[in-house]
Formats: structure tokens, sequence, C-alpha cells
């Protein structure tokens, strides 16, 4: 894999200015760093998907074994469908509330904001045993009360459903495009606003015709994202989609890794996946256009909140009616585990405890579990951050040729479901003589990597709404590109990057199914944690670390904005 | 495999033979030659398909009281992971594991094709309960786990009279709606559950299974979470997962079905050409020694020697008709099985 990023043809590298810059270096450096992250992995598993398995020769077999099944392609075609109706569903969640809280004058905004980060904590199994707790047609909570009131002798709703696995998934997926149109929102200048309202136009005309339009790049991006990880994602449907008998591609997927594993079958299942992300990013041109999105002209443009009347409480209700399905009904009924010694027996005083808490808490071992997976996330989201600035800015200010590959190159480890991506980064990196097995090294590449498409769209979209003439003032006055980046670009998209942070911490800091290959006894992490307890009944301790990573990340993420200080653009009143 | 009393009593003469040939002074020995050799290793290698990261810590920490000097680094995965991992090392000719276990025996009968591991005898082995002291491949593995299925039901909703005792009580009609159990497709133990039910009953039981509408998850152990939430109230489960959330309270029974338990008797194996052979016999002979055992029943799960008594509320391994099919007739019948599952179950 070495010869890759060395190879000189591979260098698509022609910067403007003849003369070597300290940018040429820094901007070929992250080039190369790419190609090493992810090229390295995803060409080992498009060469291993040509590799009979035990010899390595070259063979089309596994592309039969993985497609030559009727089942195999029908799943392909249901996980399309679902990860469409979760998008389509996430964006129907996230986008009001964005607009909420960053152009309106609702109320509680700061609650909401970390409720809907602490969403996304929420790993996929626990959301989804929350919601059988609720949903369940047997005993589910909601079906129950609504029995009770209505005297019908079944209930309203049953989870095990397409419908039931598409809400289920959207309700911890809409962050990403919450984060991405909040971000977007916070730099659209009031002044259009205003000029449309004074044009004679109502509120609702303005969001039409000005704001949303201005904020699209933003929304697709998160749109591609939820679609490409919703693909992806297999925590959800191992729960819900298999009872309720719906096959999707990631449970076919997992089938390969049974004896006897066939894992060549499974990466030829697998890169075609690729060509999904292709087809994302063609649509994304299609509908964007050669339109411009500049939103920060430089020109000064402050932002005011519209005030909304009554209806701020109507904003504000729905923001509550989507973190009350999100976070505040599962986590009730999930506390009904966390504070019981046996939660089978429901609630009562002589069943109450806190030493679940304690366990997660106090016991050496889960602590430091804790604080490493922390760790790791921190280190990932930080590397993750960097590059995909610097690429997003390459690529944005068209710095180079063959942009699109180097878009594409980092856009494919999200859509590449993890244990896939597992098995290559494990090949690529454990043995000699990278060899970095065993080390938090290999974990916090990994992340990165599987992570940098978040970071990377955010980014993307960030430098998209930045008016070129801002870095062009720095350069005319005699500073490089680098100086204009740290001192204008990062500046100006702050709470961005702020936001690409989060979005690459917390999936991160939950990932499960590229850890499993990555770690070591040494270097255990959360989500590892979590499935032993799953797997050794322990649901009580499960219930607990749940909160416990819920309240970590409300915090972190308070504290987060409360560093990043005081909105730049926000007019002083 | 059904153990009978003639296979433990060749298994019986066989170890007496041994026991003949060298002598227990010389075994003792042996052991501390071998120690001395470990020392010089000073670590020892595991990837573990069973137990959970924290049983794999504590049995480094007892390993390394009984030979001081000798670290232990565990890593418990799932057995498709672990053993993934094994090949790739393989491959790229870099051995890190020196202990490899996996619920999946048939992961053992590729390693031996492929000959990777390394015949070994520990002196221990003698201890072990007879129904699964032959389980050793010809000499290249000894039974580090053996996964039980069971039938479990909610005491909340069941009563003990009304509660399922064999396997074919399940098919009853008043089950409708109330069984769950995993997949062949993503649990090895289920997979051994359907190749011993497809045997004694024909593939017939899981058509009437189907009929009753069972909930149908992906791992063995969802069975806990699902009946302590109340969805459902009767499964198949793993007894030691059960046996330890119901020690905590909660409102679960295991039930050893009156035929047979279903026995996934999961193995453990020295890998050839591993940095520190020594003290991978060393820790294969603990694995077969008793205090590898007392960790086992301290987190409820069956002890493989006769001198450790089984955990509160499990019967012994000596005192259950154990069933497992035949490596053989696993390999043979499971990919097939699961075809049919997937046709059945749509999963």
């Amino acid at each position: 894999m070495s010869a890759t990023p060395a190879s000189p043809s591979r260098q698509p590298f022609v910067v403007q200015r003849r003369r070597l810059q300290p940018a040429t270096v820094v901007f070929g450096l992250a080039t190369l760093v790419l190609v090493f992250l992810i090229a390295a992995p995803v060409i080992r598993l498009l060469v291993s998907s040509f590799q009979a398995t035990g010899t390595g020769g070259f063979t089309l077999h596994n592309y039969a074994v993985a497609w030559g099944r009727e089942r195999n392609v029908a799943a392909v075609g249901n996980s399309l469908l679902y990860a469409l109706e979760v998008t389509i569903l996430s964006a129907v969640f996230a986008v009001p509330i964005a607009w909420g809280i960053s152009r309106t004058n609702m109320p509680c905004k700061g609650l909401i904001r970390a409720l809907i980060i602490g969403a996304f904590i929420t790993p996929s199994y626990l959301g989804a045993i929350g919601w059988i707790l609720l949903g369940g047609p047997n005993a589910g909570w909601l079906n129950k009360m609504w029995m009770a009131l209505t005297g019908s002798s079944a209930g309203f709703m049953n989870i095990y459903s397409f419908s039931g696995l598409v809400l289920v998934t959207a309700l911890y997926a809409f962050p990403y495009i919450f984060v991405f149109t909040a971000a977007a929102l916070d730099l659209v200048s009031s002044e259009m606003e205003e000029a449309a309202s004074i044009l004679g136009a109502g509120w609702l005309r303005t969001i039409r015709r000005i704001t949303l339009p201005l904020v699209l790049p933003a929304i697709i991006g998160g749109a591609i994202i939820v679609f490409l990880d919703t693909v992806a994602l297999f925590g959800t449907p191992a729960i819900i989609a298999l009872p309720s008998r719906i096959p999707v591609m990631t449970l076919v997927l997992w089938q390969f890794f049974e004896t006897p594993i066939r894992a060549e079958a499974a990466a030829a299942y697998a890169i075609p996946l690729i060509v999904i992300t292709l087809a994302m990013f063609s649509m994304q041109r299609l509908v964007l256009g050669r339109k411009g999105y500049v939103a920060l002209t430089g020109k000064g443009g402050t932002r005011t909140f519209t005030p909304l009347g009554g209806y701020r409480w109507l904003v504000l209700g729905y923001a509550l009616f989507v973190v009350g399905l999100a976070v505040i009904l599962p986590y009730a009924a999930l506390a009904q585990a966390a504070f019981s010694q046996a939660w089978g027996l429901g609630l009562s005083w002589a069943n109450l405890t806190l030493d679940n808490f304690a366990a997660v808490l106090f016991e050496a071992n889960s602590r430091n579990t804790i604080i490493r997976t922390f760790g790791y996330s921190a280190a990932a989201a930080c590397a993750a951050v960097v590059l995909a600035l610097v690429i997003a800015y390459i690529v944005t200010r068209r710095m180079v040729r063959d942009r699109g590959i180097l878009t594409l190159l980092c856009m494919a480890p999200l859509v590449i479901p993890g244990i896939v991506l597992g098995v290559a980064f494990y090949a690529t990196y454990a043995p000699p003589p990278i060899a970095l097995y065993g080390t938090a090294a290999i974990l916090i590449i990994g992340y990165t990597t599987r992570f940098l498409p978040v970071a990377y769209v955010n980014a993307a979209a960030g430098v998209r709404s930045l008016n070129p003439e801002m870095e062009d003032a720095v350069r005319i006055l005699g500073g490089g590109r680098l100086r204009a980046l740290a001192q204008v670009v990062v500046p100006l998209l702050k709470t961005n990057l702020v936001g690409s942070w989060l979005l690459v911490f917390i999936p991160a800091a939950r990932e499960l199914s590229t850890a499993l290959f990555l770690v070591s006894g040494q270097t255990r992490v959360i989500s590892v944690m979590m499935l032993d307890l799953s797997e050794n009944g322990s649901f009580e301790t499960l219930a607990a670390l749940g909160f416990v990573l819920l309240a970590a990340t409300i915090a972190i993420v308070l504290l987060g904005y409360k560093l990043v200080g005081r909105d730049f653009m926000l007019r002083r009143s | 495999m059904q153990i009978t009393r003639r296979a433990v009593t060749t298994g019986m003469m066989a170890l007496g033979a041994g026991a003949i040939a060298a002598p227990a002074a010389s075994a003792a020995d042996d052991q501390a030659k071998l120690y001395e050799a470990a020392k010089k290793e000073a670590k020892v290698t595991w990837y573990s398909g069973y137990l959970d990261q924290p049983m794999v810590d504590a049995v480094g920490r007892a390993f390394t009281a009984k030979y001081p000097g000798i670290s232990m680094a565990g890593t418990k995965t799932t057995s498709q992971v672990a053993f993934q991992r094994l090949m790739q090392d393989l491959n790229a000719g870099s051995v890190q594991a020196d202990v490899f276990s996996s619920t999946d025996a048939a992961h053992m009968s590729d390693l031996i094709a492929k000959d990777k591991l390394v015949k070994y005898t520990p002196p221990n082995a003698a201890g072990l309960v007879p129904s699964i002291r032959d389980f050793n491949g010809g000499g290249y593995y000894r039974p580090g786990w053996v996964g039980l299925v069971t039938l479990l039901y909610n005491s909340k909703q069941v009563s003990a009279a009304d509660s399922p005792k064999d396997w074919p009580d399940l098919t009853d009609p008043k089950w409708k709606n109330k069984i769950s159990f995993g997949s062949p497709n993503y649990s090895g133990l289920v997979g051994v559950w359907t190749v011993g039910m497809a045997e004694k009953y024909g593939w017939g039981f899981f058509e009437k299974l189907n009929k009753l509408n069972p909930l149908v998850g992906r791992s063995i152990d969802d069975a806990v979470a699902v009946l302590n939430s109340g969805e459902r109230s009767v499964a198949i489960c793993s007894a030691a997962t059960a046996l330890r959330s119901a020690a905590k309270g909660n409102p679960l029974v295991v039930n050893y079905p009156t035929s047979f338990s279903l026995a996934d008797l999961s193995p453990a194996a020295i890998i050839k050409g591993s940095p520190s052979p020594n003290a991978a016999k060393l820790l294969i002979d603990f694995m077969a020694g008793p205090e590898y055992s007392k960790i086992l029943t301290d987190n409820y799960e069956q002890p493989l020697r006769t001198d450790v008594p089984p955990p509160k509320g499990a019967k012994s391994l000596a005192d259950l008709t154990l069933f497992q099919p035949t490596l053989e007739n696993i390999e043979k019948e499971l990919p097939g099985l699961r075809d049919k599952w997937r046709d059945l179950f749509n999963g």
C-alpha cells in the first residue's frame, strides 16, 4: 500500500503560484495524509474483492457470491428506500428547529441544542431498546397508555415495522442535518431578509425565497451524510429490522462473517456502495448548480433574531416534541432499567438503586474505558476537523485539478459499512511495518478516517459561504494562503468548525463496528464495553452508562459553545 | 455426538493409560521447566471469542498471580472478529496471538487443516468434567467455555406449571406472539441449536414455530432484554446470561429441557509460530485448572471441572443430559439450514 502515496503520477498538485510557499507544503502534506488514511484501506478493499479466499488469486467469484442472490440485491433496494425515508424525516425534524434556534427569538435555545446533541450520542442499540419499551406491540408504554385511555384492545403503534425502523433511525440521525443547517444559518446576514421584508414579504415567504435557498448547500450536505450513514448503519436494523423481517444490506453483510467467513465477498458487496456516494454528489451538483451561495462578503453584515410573537411558542413546542421523541421519552423508559436492581421487576421502592451508576463511574475498568473513549474521539475530531478544513479549502478554491477524486476519497469511508472498513483498516495498519495494533493510534486513525466525510462536508459548506475576496485582501496585503486560512477563514467559520468537531467526536464515541477490529484489551472503548454488557445480560448497567454518556455530552456541548464565545454577527440590541 | 457413558469410559481409559506412561513427579518437573522457559517470554497474548473483557482481565490477573513474571494481554471480541484478525495476522506473517479461542469449533478445523495449531495435552485436562474431556480435536485444542442453550421464561407472565419443559413444548399454540429467539445467521450458539433441533425434530419444528409469530432477533442473548421488557415471555437462551440476570432479581427462570440441553463446547488452542509458545502452554493448562473454572462460576458460567461446584441456581454439567451435534454435522448442515432459515424467517 505504501507505493500508492509515493507514486508521482497520482500527484494532482498544481499550485497557482510558481514560487514554493509554506501553503503549498501544507496542502501537499494534507493530500498525502488523505491518501494514506483513506486510499490505502479503500484500495486494499477493492483489491481484496477480486481475490480468492485463501489463495489470493484473481477471481470474480466474490461478486457472484455477493450479488448472485436475488435476496442480496433486494436488501440493497430496501436499504436505499430506508435511507431515503430516514433522510426526509430527519430534515423535517432538523430544519425548523435549526431555523428557530439560529434566526428567531424562540426561548430555551441552549437546552434544546444540548438535548439534540444528547440525542446524537445515544448509541443506536440503546435508542432502539428505549423505543421497544415505548412502542413494542405487547408491552410498549405508549401502547399500554393508549389502550388504557381509549379502551381499545390493541396499541396504536408497532415499532417492529418499516415505519418504526425509519422513525427510530431518524430520531438519532437528524442531529447531523441540525448542526449543518444551524451552522449555515448562523452565517446568513439579516440584511437580505430585511430587504425582503421591506418589499412586503411575510416571514414565511422570506424563509422560502431567501433564507432556505441560502443554506441549501448545508441542508443537502447534511442530508447526504444522513443518507450514507443510514445505508451503512447496523445497530438499529439489528434490533428492529431483523425481528420485523425486513432484510437490509448491512444485515446481509454481517452474514458473510459467519463461518465460512467470506470477507472478500463482503468487500465485493460493499464496494459498489461507493457508486452511491458518486450518485449523491452528481445529484448535489445538479441541485446546487452554478448558483452562488456566498453569505459572508466581508462588507459588514449582522444578524438579528426574527421576532415571532406568539408563534415562538409554537416553534418551541415543535422542538420539544422532537427532542421529546428522541431523548425525553426513551430515556424515561430506560430510567426504569438504570435505577433498578432488576429491571424486569418494574418500578418499586425496594427495587430502586444507584448501584448501576456506581458500577459505571467508580469501577476503575469502566471509568478508564469512558475517559479513554472520550480522549480517542477528541483526538480524532481534532485531526478530522483540521484535515477536512484544509482539503475543503483546496477543493472549494479550486487550487488543484482532479478535485472530484479528492472529494470522492473524502466521502468514501462513510458509506462503506464499518465491519468491512474495520477489516481493511486492520489489514493496512496492524501488520509491520506500520504495526499499530494494540495502540491508541490505530483507533484514532480509524475514527478520523471513518468520520472525515462528516467534517469535510460541513467544512466545504462553510468555505463555500465565504467570499474569496476576503482572502484575496489578505494576499494583496502580502499575507500567504496559510495566513488567510488561519486569520480569516478559521475565525469566520468558528461555529461551523465547532459543529464539525462535535459531528466527528460524537459518532466516534459511539462507533462499534470499526472499533471491534481495532481494540485490544488495553484500548477498550465504550461501544465494545456496551456490546459486552448487552451480551452478558447486564442491561441495568448498560442503561446507566447511557445516562452517563448523555450527561457528559450535554456538559461538553454547553462548555464547547461557551468557549467559542459570543456570536460575532449577532447585533447588539 | 450424544455424550454416552461409553465415550466417557473410553476417555477415562485413555487418560489412565496416559497416567501410567508419565508418572506424577516428572509431570511436575515438566511444569517447572515450562514455567522457567515461559518466564523468559514474560508475556502471553490471547484472542478470545468468549467471556467478556472484565472476565478475560480477571483470568489475566489470576494467571499472573499463579505464574509471577508472566503477564497476559487478553482481548475479547466476537469469535468472528477474533478469527478474522488471526487470519490476517497469519497472512501478513506476523503472529500476535499465542492462544486463540472461539465459540465456533469450525474455526479450529480450519486452522488444523492449515497446520496452524500446536498439539498439547495439559496436565490439568485430567480434572475436566468427563463429558467434555474428549473434546480436543485430536490433541489440538481444549474446551475453554461451554455454552448451554436452554429454555427461559418470565415468571411474572408464566407460571412454573405452565412453562415449557422440553423443546417440543414450544410449538404449543398457546405461545403465539410470546416466543423469542436469535438467528443462526448472526449467532454461533443459535447456529448449533438450529442444527441440533433439525437433527432431533426435523425442519418441521421451525415451520411450527414460525406459525406462532416468534420475535427473531440477532444474538441469543437478546432474549434476556426482550423477556425483561415484557415484550415476550418465553425464549431460547444461553443459560449463563439468563442466570446472571436472574441473580440480580429479574423474573427469569431457566428450564433445562427434559430431553437434553444443547451444549456448545468452545475450544481454545495454541497458535503455531507464536511469540510465546511456552507461556501459551501454561495458559492452556491454566484454563483447564480450578482457578479458571472458579472465575467462570463467579460469573454464572458453567465450570469445566468436577471439583468446582456450579453457580447458584445452575445444574452441574455432570447432572445434565447434554447433546452437541458433531462438528462434521454442523459443518455439513449449517450452511443449508441458514439458507432455509432466511427463506422462512426472512432474516
